[in-house]
């Protein structure tokens, strides 16, 4: 199937606003450009260009994302998201992993931790090219995030 | 009217290989200069540049008055940034022993061991006394990772963006490798954009193919 037309630009996507939106979920600046790069700068246009509307509106759910609403997220929990090689060039005892890891608290709700079902989910979640695993990664921060802010007192 | 000795351009295709196609012009033009003058170093240009475009980008250089390369490690060591591993695509060794001796030794180093020049690997690397580990397209994304770079050798880069790489690096950086390494670099060893076919090069989009161009 062709991918033409209006889904052929992504014009529209602003790499630094993504930058900034991730920024109290990956602090540095090196890592995060690589994150960035990775959801918006690789793969389909299609895919760079939905990764952006998505997580410019999940942003608005959880405007001004602060270390604080990190930081509670990441206590309940984080995987790491795999960068994948071939499995014989994997690196024994030395995980290849994306610098942005996966939050586990919001599954919570959809499944216990520790589950059968909820290690399914986040192998759903981690599985694909990194511009659909990382772009994942993302917008469960900002889901968890505005989920935790909803749900507070 | 200086006559250049015969076979020079078989001689820059027996070091080619084990310098760089940039180290080994420096090499070749710095000699013919020295020994024959600028006169000859025209004549080097016309004579064997359009077989060798990098040696006719030099050889323009120094007519310009550009005597020694330029292998100021700054801006490469700022674009590795906390990599600590550095897989390197393509060999140019004035350029890579600048930057071996600038790079703390924490940081690994790799060169993929493949090039169009017939190279004897184990004397390039007997070179670097272990400091270097071999790698091959088959093996290099072994060492992929969060904190890994990959870097190449750039020949020149036009206004429009226009790079000249080795084709080796098409080789090694495809659409899944991008993803595995934190950052694409490359390092620009010519003064200037090749004004002639870049044989033995191809050329990509600088702006679309590195996260750095230095």
């Amino acid at each position: 199937m062709s991918h033409s037309r209006a889904s052929s630009s992504a014009a529209f996507v602003d790499a630094a606003r993504v930058d900034a939106l991730l920024a109290p979920i990956v602090p540095d600046t090196e890592d995060r450009a690589f994150v960035v790069r990775c959801i918006l700068g690789e793969g389909p246009t299609h895919h760079r260009g939905a990764n952006y509307v998505l997580l410019m509106l999940l942003g608005q759910l959880a405007p001004d994302l602060s270390a604080a609403d990190v930081d509670a997220l990441r206590a309940r929990g984080t995987l790491p998201v795999p960068i994948k090689v071939p499995p014989h060039l994997e690196r024994p005892q030395s995980l290849m992993a994306y610098p942005l890891g996966l939050p586990t608290g919001p599954l919570d709700a959809l499944a216990p931790a520790g589950s059968q079902d909820q290690a399914a989910m986040v192998d759903c979640l981690n599985d694909g090219p990194p511009q659909h695993a990382l772009a994942n990664a993302a917008m469960m921060w900002l889901i968890g995030a505005a989920i935790a802010r909803r749900d507070k007192p | 009217m200086t006559d250049l000795p015969p076979g020079l351009d078989q001689a820059l295709s027996a070091v080619a290989g084990e310098l760089g196609m940039a180290s080994s012009s420096w090499v070749f033009v710095r000699a013919v200069a020295r020994c024959s003058g600028d006169e000859a170093v025209a004549k080097l240009a016309e004579e064997v540049g359009p077989e060798f475009v990098v040696l006719e980008a030099i050889a323009r250089a120094w007519l310009a008055g550009e005597h020694e390369p330029k292998t100021d490690t700054a801006k490469v060591i700022e674009a590795i940034g906390k990599a600590t591993r550095v897989v390197v695509v393509g060999l140019e060794v004035a350029w890579l022993d600048r930057l071996l001796d600038k790079l703390p030794a924490s940081v690994k180093i790799a060169l993929v061991t493949h090039s169009g020049f017939p190279v004897d690997w184990e004397r390039v690397l007997d070179n670097y006394a272990g400091r270097v580990e071999r790698v091959d397209l088959d093996t290099f994304q072994h060492w992929a990772g969060g904190k890994s770079a990959l870097l190449t050798f750039a020949y020149g880069r036009a206004e429009d963006a226009r790079a000249a790489v080795l084709p080796l690096w098409l080789r090694a950086c495809g659409a899944d490798v991008r993803a595995q390494f934190r950052s694409l670099v490359a390092w620009n060893v010519l003064p200037s954009p090749l004004d002639l076919y870049p044989r033995r090069l191809v050329e990509v989009d600088a702006d679309e193919t590195f996260t750095h161009f230095v």
